[in-house]
């Protein structure tokens, strides 16, 4: 191990705050103009903690004497052998010395984008707000055109994806190092058409092919979506920890559908969002064929014997029994 | 869906809440003192008559001025009233002895929940009421007790014998008999329309009162027949007589309708008549009158059920679609058109209800057919639009109230479904009465799915049918749902889905 040396003050993450070079041994570290290390910490002695080699051929971390003295893995001790790995705290700041000759990681392969920032993607992701807007508008809209309507809703979704975009970019600040204000547009743009799309595919799925079940927990799709959202966004935040986020965003997903699944029963007794598929579409849109009378009058009356059951337990009893 | 001006029926008891206690008392207390202030001012000689004198002079009149001129009503009872009819006044005197406030109290604590009135019969101990006045007592005994108070204040124990639910009569015994003036006679009593009929009983818990009116013949838009009485009946005089001229009782006081002036209504003394021979005949009273209950509501849907589907449902046209309805002198139908200017479609609606339940307990009426077709047609919105318009029309909540504690939660059973001429999707949802074994309600909804510019959307509701009946009578409305013939498919892709 030879100099230069290199001190880094270190903040609770990890993340280095302030790299100073010195190029001879001891370092001196301490509050005062004297010192090759100056901390701005007043919880540090003006003379603290000294570097020098260690009996080993490694560094030692010496006190000064000082009133606070230096803490080595939450134990204060008067001196310290310390390796690059070793994170010492003096006073309230936490620090380590690596030599010069310090072996760093491989780079990163780098898959972002970079030409995917800024103004294209913030347009394209405000157009996809302001259109799922506008369909839902036209959708529901039955009375007589009036432009007024149309730019009510356009104005409500694009505030919509700036609103939450921005507070995105926000994080984005604070713990990356842009706002990247397009980027998170485009991903709320993309997750909000995700989520109609889906909102409009799984009852036409329900209606096409008599499978109720996509729209009874189509609210469970929405969620994953969501969650799916939130997992893009924080990856745009800081890219380098997609597994942990998927993780998180796993466990979102599961959190948002427990809570869906423990509403339906609080508000309603059943598991499902609804209790029975509404959905109607124009008659083209089904594909599987339709039933005689008979059968679903046979459906109702294999309904009598759960009814039955339910009938002799207490009421809140028979919740979730399907 | 229900129209306001359908069902206003409300029936004559006289529920007391901490709330509504107190109301009652401070009326009472006004009236007091604006009669002292009246008896007051009634000896002084009067200056030139105002020409719109007060109804009410206020208590806080100071002594020093003037009292303005005693309104009609006001002054000395003998003076200024016209003699009250000598017939009222003979039948209440006689009457007086016989008649009953019937109270329900809580067993903790002894609080009255409700009040109705009841009359001695002949010279026995049984009490006369209706089922609705009782009907705390019948379905939890365990909570509430009966009591009895007569004119003089004097109060018992009131034991329940039986119950008639679909005529709301109900025969209770009291540690007292009657003095023999009340006879309730063996065959119905005949009535001349018009002739006048005397109502007694307990209004609004203020005192017993008796009020004159006019019989007006037999009502038919109740299931049940009753009687109309013209006069003013008020909460708190159900379970009362209604006595003619000659003091034989014609009927018992039972409800009145809301939306209109002095009409109220009686339950024929035949009945009263039946459910005391079978009061007398049974050996104790029965311990629960849950299962009793029971049958006489299975009985109602059976006859219910019956007439109902008596003979083929009558088929209607609105629009492109044919839906049945039953139009009786019970089942009244009414129609409604969205027509506005503003809205890019046209709705229209049938419905037909009933307008008269079955009275269970305060929160829960029974024995009720419903049914409400609309029409969603457009010329000018997209497919896609009629389908949402129409699926947020399809789309409901709850049947009925949410997380009723007296029915079981509602199963349903969803299905695309062809009947003879239309494919239809096709739900019914059924909830089971947890008190009262086989009854249910039934409801089926079914939306049209042949049109991509029209929707029929169809809901019959059948409340307290048996499993039997409720499947008929879905199977009978949903079967019966159709594709005019007059006008053929006009789109070809229109019936493609369905087959």
């Amino acid at each position: 191990m030879s100099g230069p040396w290199f001190v880094e003050l270190l903040a609770r993450n990890g993340d280095v705050l302030q790299r100073q070079r010195v190029d001879r041994l001891p370092i001196c570290i301490g509050r005062g103009y004297d010192n090759d290390v100056i901390l701005d910490d007043d919880y540090a002695a003006a003379r603290h903690a000294v570097v020098e080699p260690g009996a080993d051929g490694g560094l030692l971390l010496r006190d000064l004497g000082s009133r606070n003295g230096i803490v080595v893995a939450g134990r204060r001790a008067q001196d310290a052998t310390v390796t690059g790995d070793t994170v010492v705290r003096i006073g309230h700041t936490a620090l380590r010395v690596r030599p010069a000759d310090w072996p760093v990681a491989p780079e990163l392969p780098d898959r972002t984008f970079h030409r995917w920032e800024g103004g294209i993607p913030g347009a394209l992701g405000l157009a996809l707000a302001g259109a799922c807007a506008l369909l839902v508008r036209w959708l529901t809209d039955t009375e007589f055109f009036a432009p007024a309507r149309y730019a009510e809703a356009l104005a409500g979704g694009l505030a919509a994806a700036l609103l939450w975009a921005g507070v995105w970019a926000c994080a984005n600040r604070l713990f990356g190092r842009h706002a990247r204000l397009g980027r998170h547009l485009f991903v709320f743009g993309c997750g909000a058409s995700a989520i109609l799309a889906w909102a409009l595919l799984g009852g036409t799925l329900g209606y096409a092919f008599s499978a109720e079940a996509f729209t009874h927990y189509g609210s469970h799709v929405a969620a994953l979506l969501l969650a799916g959202m939130v997992y893009f966004h924080l990856c745009t935040v800081r890219p380098r920890n997609r597994v942990r986020y998927r993780w998180v965003c796993a466990g979102l997903a599961v959190l948002c559908s427990g809570l869906i699944l423990a509403g339906n029963v609080q508000r309603t007794g059943r598991l499902s969002d609804e209790l029975y598929m509404a959905v109607l579409l124009p008659p083209d849109v089904r594909v599987s064929p339709d039933h005689g009378v008979d059968e679903f009058m046979r459906d109702v009356e294999a309904m009598r014997g759960p009814l039955d059951r339910s009938r002799g337990r207490k009421p809140g009893d028979d919740e979730i029994e399907d | 869906m229900r129209l306001s001006s359908s069902a206003a029926r409300i029936l004559l008891l006289v529920a007391l809440a901490a709330g509504a206690a107190g109301a009652t008392l401070s009326i009472a207390l006004a009236a007091g003192t604006a009669g002292k202030a009246a008896k007051a001012a009634a000896p002084r000689p009067s200056p030139a008559p105002a020409p719109q004198p007060p109804l009410v002079i206020p208590p806080a009149t100071p002594p020093a001025t003037t009292p303005p001129a005693p309104g009609p009503g006001e002054t000395d009872e003998t003076a200024a009233l016209p003699m009250p009819s000598g017939a009222a006044q003979t039948l209440y005197s006689a009457a007086k002895a016989d008649l009953l406030q019937i109270r329900m109290l809580l067993r903790n604590g002894r609080s009255q929940s409700s009040v109705g009135s009841g009359f001695l019969v002949g010279t026995g101990n049984l009490v006369l009421t209706n089922y609705h006045v009782v009907s705390q007592m019948a379905l939890d005994p365990d909570v509430y007790v009966g009591e009895y108070v007569d004119t003089d204040g004097r109060s018992g124990p009131v034991e329940l014998l039986a119950v008639d639910v679909l005529h709301d009569l109900a025969v209770v015994r009291v540690n007292r008999n009657g003095s023999g003036f009340f006879q309730v006679p063996e065959a119905p009593v005949k009535l001349i329309q018009g002739q006048y009929l005397y109502s007694l009983g307990n209004p609004l818990d203020l005192g017993f009162a008796i009020s004159e009116g006019a019989y007006n013949g037999v009502v038919t838009r109740s299931f049940y027949e009753q009687l109309v009485f013209t006069g003013p009946i008020n909460s708190g005089m159900s379970g009362g007589p209604s006595v003619t001229a000659a003091g034989v009782v014609a009927g018992v006081n039972v409800s009145k309708r809301r939306d209109g002036e002095l009409v109220s209504f009686l339950v024929p003394v035949q009945y009263a008549q039946e459910l005391l021979r079978r009061a007398q005949a049974q050996a104790h009273p029965p311990r629960n009158f849950n299962p009793l209950i029971a049958q006489q509501l299975l009985a109602h849907q059976r006859a219910l059920v019956d007439r109902l589907l008596a003979e083929p449902l009558s088929i209607r046209t609105m629009g492109p679609y044919q839906v049945p309805v039953r139009e009786s002198q019970q089942l009244r139908c009414w129609g409604r058109s969205n027509f506005r200017a503003e809205a890019e479609y046209t709705l229209d609606t049938v419905s037909c209800a009933m307008e008269a339940a079955l009275y269970v307990s305060d929160t829960q009426q029974t024995g009720l057919v419903s049914m409400t077709h609309q029409v969603l047609r457009s010329g000018s919105l997209h497919p896609l639009q009629v389908a949402l318009l129409a699926t947020s029309r399809f789309r409901v909540d709850s049947i009925g109230t949410g997380r009723d504690p007296r029915l079981t939660r509602p199963a349903c059973a969803e299905m695309f479904v062809h009947t003879a001429s239309l494919p239809v999707r096709a739900v019914t949802c059924v909830r089971a009465y947890r008190k009262f074994a086989g009854l249910y309600n039934f409801t089926l909804l079914a939306a049209s799915t042949d049109d991509a510019q029209a929707s029929l959307l169809s809901r019959i509701d059948l409340a307290g049918v048996s499993y039997e009946n409720g499947l008929r009578a879905t199977r009978a409305f949903l079967s019966a749902l159709g594709r005019s013939p007059a006008r053929p498919a006009k789109r070809p892709g229109a019936h493609a889905g369905a087959s």
